[in-house]
């Protein structure tokens, strides 16, 4: 049997059942999933990079990612990951087949929580899932904020990035902005 | 009461985010809860519990949460251009501005630090079998109309239980069992005497869009 393409199924199931009854909210509800394989792993880092670069060389060691590249914006707020050749690229498929803009990122997951656990910081939100199926890429933006005030600073993370053009034509997260504009 | 006079109770109520200092009597807040316990719940299981908050302390830190959880996505959003698409509508930018700053900043989710009663409504998943979610929705609901219907405002709070991480922590905050089977943070409500008077009606969208007959799609009354 093909382990990973039955979990894969397994997740995309519950990934638009969750949708079809959260709507939105699913978004915000799934922070934890993934998280216990980095748990299970001596993660060590002080900064920022130091947590990404470990949690992506024990998910490269596991075979959940081929390469993960990364990003942060001089204010240390947001944190961009692109993730080449994921395991769960086929759930992203899946989901989308259904209609349903994937939201749940275990790859995303994973680093978040060791920056939570391991430097402690106040919260974070994964921002943006962009997914590009025919080269199996994935980009993710994360706001980080190590304190609550760092809350409300604002700068634009899409200036001069290579991925603009493409992210623009992603869904948003703000479903009903299309419609609000409208009106 | 008529159904025109009932129907004038639910068209005239608003959210309300400022609130005047004056304490909310026991009685009425008995009343809003009388009137929670009356929601419809599936098979009368009513898992629906309640958590009656007045101490200042404990509100500023649901409130901190509250504008942390709002704060964190919008302050993403906007930096993403997302959240400007939102508010194009409001032409003068100096009032856009204002309004993209107090979203983004969390301050809107911050308001339970000035209201005087705070009601958490939790439900227990031990109880209610098949339909917690929707019963809770239920009796939050008929607070609502109870709370503006003695002349109170109020507003239901997603933000400090938005994300799962969030949700433990208020879980903390009020003495909630954490583990996943035992309680559902659905959200708040924010209870007090309204210091604004909001625009009204809110614009609402016409029947017209939203009602179809016999079948999906058909919008017009067989």
């Amino acid at each position: 049997m093909d382990s990973i393409k039955y979990c894969n199924e397994v997740m995309a199931r519950l990934e638009t059942l969750m949708y079809q009854e959260l709507s939105g909210m699913a978004h915000w509800k799934c922070e934890f999933v993934g998280t216990d394989f980095i748990r299970s792993k001596d993660i060590q880092g002080k900064t920022v990079p130091e947590i990404v670069e470990s949690c992506v060389k024990e998910m490269k060691a596991a075979g959940i990612v081929s390469e993960i590249t990364y990003k942060t914006s001089p204010d240390g707020l947001m944190l961009k990951l692109k993730v080449k050749n994921c395991i769960h690229h086929l759930k992203e498929v899946l989901v989308e087949e259904e209609g349903v803009a994937p939201y749940i990122c275990p790859i995303a997951n994973i680093v978040l929580d060791q920056i939570h656990e391991k430097l402690k910081y106040t919260t974070s939100y994964k921002a943006k899932q962009a997914i590009d199926g025919e080269n199996k890429q994935c980009l993710i933006y994360n706001a980080l904020y190590k304190t609550a005030d760092q809350i409300g600073q604002v700068s634009d993370w899409l200036k001069d990035d290579e991925d603009r053009e493409w992210l623009e034509n992603q869904p948003s997260q703000i479903l009903a902005a299309a419609d609000r504009k409208k009106s | 009461m008529t159904g025109q006079e009932f129907l004038d109770v639910l068209t005239s109520r608003k959210s309300i985010r400022r609130y005047k200092t004056d304490p909310v009597p026991d009685e009425m807040i008995d009343m809003i809860l009388e009137a929670a316990r009356w929601a419809p719940t599936g098979e009368n299981y009513q898992p629906w519990r309640f958590i009656v908050i007045r101490d200042q302390e404990t509100r500023n830190k649901i409130g901190d949460l509250s504008k942390q959880g709002s704060g964190s996505r919008m302050t993403s959003w906007y930096c993403l251009s997302e959240l400007q698409q939102r508010f194009e509508g409001i032409e003068d930018p100096v009032k856009r501005a204002e309004v993209l700053e107090f979203m983004y900043s969390g301050r809107v989710s911050e308001f339970c630090k000035q209201a005087p009663v705070v009601i958490a409504v939790i439900g227990d998943l031990r109880v209610g079998s098949v339909d917690v979610p929707y019963d809770l929705c239920a009796a939050m609901e008929n607070m609502i109309l109870q709370a503006h219907a003695m002349g109170l405002g109020s507003c239901w709070v997603y933000g400090p239980v938005a994300s799962t991480r969030d949700a433990r922590r208020f879980k903390d905050i009020l003495g909630i069992p954490q583990g996943m089977g035992y309680y559902k943070v659905l959200s708040y409500l924010a209870i007090g005497w309204p210091k604004e008077q909001r625009k009204h009606p809110r614009p609402k969208l016409p029947l017209s869009e939203m009602v179809y007959w016999e079948k999906f799609g058909n919008k017009e009354r067989i």
